[in-house]
């Protein structure tokens, strides 16, 4: 099998492919996000379907053209589309005339034999424990990656050179890329760490800007789609804690087998008074993230979402209220594939005025 | 306690509930205000108080929330989650109540109900029995009442599988309707949510106008549900919208029936129709006698440019068929 997977910021170009290549399968990623990528989205998918689904589409398409015969993706079951996306997708490409099979992870409903025949085939005659080798290392993949990445969102306000940290953070990466065992990824991540920490070092007493990233998963998590704002707020001086990681909706695909994750419920809680129910998406934890990071004193938040997202605009509505109410800073920002850099900068460049300019009434008693 | 007057938006779900809604609270000796058929003071109501990102219909639900706030003792606006297997209804509906407590100020407190299946197979009846023990402590009378409103609205629902619902058609447009004429007239589904479908503001008198022009008007409840389950086995992937499963599966029903044409109706910025309305059009291809186009509505749709689509529709159909028998 030619297998290719959707973008989805370093994750998937380097723990999917991992994961996939040590099954047996040739990836084929397909190439970065670019505006071709995009346009081939919005030339074929529905008009007033959410953005991710058409930069995914245009992945696809790209990968297709390189040679790829099967798609791996992801699913669900609403009540967002989300759950429909793939379907959607497929039906898409095979109407332009395109050969491939897809594959969409989803929680197996009444179909675990479908589920079970995709994993079988996926796992190529391989033995279980090979595939249970595989799985680990691509999880130990993903799971330094997100830290990592966390960990450049820490250094880099305080960085003394533009461009440090992401730099040591694309050294951390491609190694991690090229490496195939546990431990190495381990000794990586702790190069790694410790060259974020001779960052931090440097500009340990400066008194940065604290936002929290939340809003929807794929266009908080993918650096084409939501134009670097990670990157744009570090260089602001701005440190972002990100609301929004992949890793639930992978354990939630696991939930038949798992506990829920405490964490989860704290967001939930701290949700409810606002928003009693669960949206779909992360538009409940989106609340949350707010709620929690006024309690914890950090001075804003931003909530990125994608134009008609079904959750994150429930969630936007509250949000008004959740600003008022605790007077904190909360920008939106709505993506669609019309957004363009220099409106975003200056949107940016605003809100982290308001924020400094805010800042002393909001921690009057900082020694 | 005295009559407390109960203020129910016709908007959103009303379309699908109302008989359920209004004759339970009604049968509690609640007085039920109705804020009544959209007009151009609500539309604009609701455009100023949501905000611009949501959904069409939604500002529209905000308008009438606006225009009966102030002259009810409470507002009616259950949390719709989950009603049948396998399905929900769209994260608008089930944060509804949030959102309007959220952006709306002064509001009387909400008779809000979380009707959820997920939760016990008998909690559509306990949610409705827990609102019940606000107007009284009879047990007996609050179940007398829901069991004649569930009643009442299965009658509504059957009312509407032979003809358009009458009475909301006709109490605006008292002129006769057309009687059904299979040969002459051009068979035509309108589809999509009720409350573009009943709202006659919202689709400007869409419905009436089709049945002036001899068209003979089809929509979704009149196909059987046991239909609308079969057409639905189409799908390679199961769909987990309530509204839109019944949307979708009748399209598939007309579509194999071969009516003349499909308008499927669609909001702005509506996350369902955008995937259904796919779904709709790729099906379509396989049907190259059925006429299919889709009419968008949001705030700045106008009057003029509905007409123009529909003539033109109608007339590319007329026009097909005419080709057709030529050929016959
Ligand atoms: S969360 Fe929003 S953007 Fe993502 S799939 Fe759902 S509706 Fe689309
Ligand atoms: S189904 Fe569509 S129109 Fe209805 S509330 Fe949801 S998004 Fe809005």
């Amino acid at each position: 099998m030619k297998v290719t997977l959707p973008n989805l910021g370093n994750l998937t170009s380097i723990a999917g492919k991992a994961l996939f290549s040590n099954l047996g399968h040739e990836v084929i990623l397909p190439p970065p996000n670019t505006k071709r990528t995009l346009d081939l989205g919005v030339r074929y998918a529905p008009e007033y379907c959410c953005l991710p689904l058409k930069i995914v589409l245009g992945n696809f398409i790209e990968a297709l053209e390189k040679g790829a015969d099967t798609i791996i993706t992801v699913g669900g079951w609403g009540p967002c589309r989300f759950g429909y996306y793939s379907e959607i997708q497929r039906m898409i490409l095979k109407s332009l005339g395109y050969k491939f099979e897809m594959i969409s992870m989803e929680a197996p409903r009444g179909n675990l034999i479908r589920m079970l025949n995709y994993i079988n085939r996926l796992r190529d005659k391989r033995s279980l424990p090979s595939f249970i080798k595989a799985l680990k290392l691509a999880w130990a993949k993903f799971g330094t990656i997100e830290e990592l990445e966390k960990e450049a969102l820490k250094a880099r306000p305080r960085e003394n050179i533009k461009g440090e940290t992401s730099q040591v953070l694309k050294a951390g990466l491609s190694l991690i890329d090229n490496t195939n065992t546990i431990e190495e990824i381990e000794k990586i991540k702790q190069k790694t760490l410790c060259d974020f920490n001779e960052i931090i070092k440097t500009n340990k007493t400066k008194d940065v800007i604290k936002v929290k990233l939340v809003g929807e998963f794929y266009v908080a998590l993918e650096p084409f789609v939501n134009h670097n704002i990670e990157e744009k707020l570090g260089y602001l001086g701005v440190e972002v804690e990100r609301g929004v990681s992949a890793r639930p909706w992978i354990t939630s695909l696991l939930k038949f087998l798992r506990k829920d994750n405490i964490q989860e419920e704290i967001i939930e809680k701290a949700a409810k008074p606002y928003l009693a129910q669960s949206v779909g998406g992360e538009g409940q934890s989106t609340i949350g993230h707010i709620v929690l990071a006024s309690e914890k004193g950090m001075d804003g938040a931003i909530q990125v979402i994608p134009f008609t997202c079904m959750p994150e605009v429930v969630a936007e509505t509250i949000n008004k209220k959740v600003s008022e109410d605790l007077d904190f800073p909360v920008l939106t920002l709505i993506y669609d594939e019309q957004t363009g850099e220099e409106g975003l900068v200056t949107r940016l460049d605003a809100f982290v005025d308001l924020l400094k300019m805010k800042k002393p009434e909001r921690h009057p008693i900082k020694r | 306690m005295g009559n407390l007057k109960i203020g129910i938006p016709q908007a959103l779900l009303y379309y699908e509930y109302f008989p359920l809604w209004k004759n339970f609270l009604e049968g509690l000796d609640a007085e039920v205000l109705i804020s009544g058929p959209t007009t151009k003071e609500i539309l604009d109501l609701g455009v100023k108080s949501a905000i611009s990102e949501i959904c069409f219909p939604v500002k529209v639900f905000y308008g009438h929330v606006m225009s009966l706030k102030d002259r009810v003792d409470y507002l009616f606006v259950p949390r719709m989650v989950c009603v049948e297997k396998s399905a929900y209804f769209c994260p608008k509906f089930l944060g509804l109540p949030d959102m309007i407590k959220s952006s709306l100020s002064s509001l009387p407190p909400l008779i809000e109900p979380t009707i959820d299946i997920r939760k016990s197979a008998t909690n559509f009846k306990n949610s409705f029995l827990a609102v019940g023990k606000l107007f009284t402590n009879n047990s007996k009378k609050i179940y007398q009442s829901f069991h004649e409103a569930q009643r009442n609205l299965k009658l509504y629902l059957k009312s509407k599988e032979n003809e358009l619902d009458q009475k909301i058609i006709s109490q605006q447009y008292n002129k006769k309707l057309p009687q059904r004429d299979l040969k002459n007239s051009l068979n035509i589904a309108i589809l999509g949510h009720s409350y573009l479908i009943y709202d006659y503001f919202i689709n400007l008198n869409l419905i009436s106008k089709l049945k002036k022009a001899k068209v003979n008007v089809l929509t979704a409840e009149m196909v059987k549900k046991r239909e609308i389950k079969r057409q639905l086995k189409k799908l390679n992937k199961p769909l987990f919208w309530t509204l839109s499963k019944k949307a979708l599966g009748s399209a598939f029903y007309f579509l194999e029936k071969k009516v003349d044409g499909i308008i499927h109706l669609t909001s702005f910025e509506c996350g369902e129709d955008s995937i259904i309305g796919e779904i709709i059009h790729q099906e379509s291809q396989k049907y190259p006698s059925v006429a299919y186009t889709e009419f968008v509505f949001d705030e700045h749709t106008g009057e003029i440019g509905i007409d123009t689509r529909t003539e033109a529709f109608l007339d590319m159909i007329v026009r097909r068929k005419r080709y057709e028998s030529n050929f016959a």
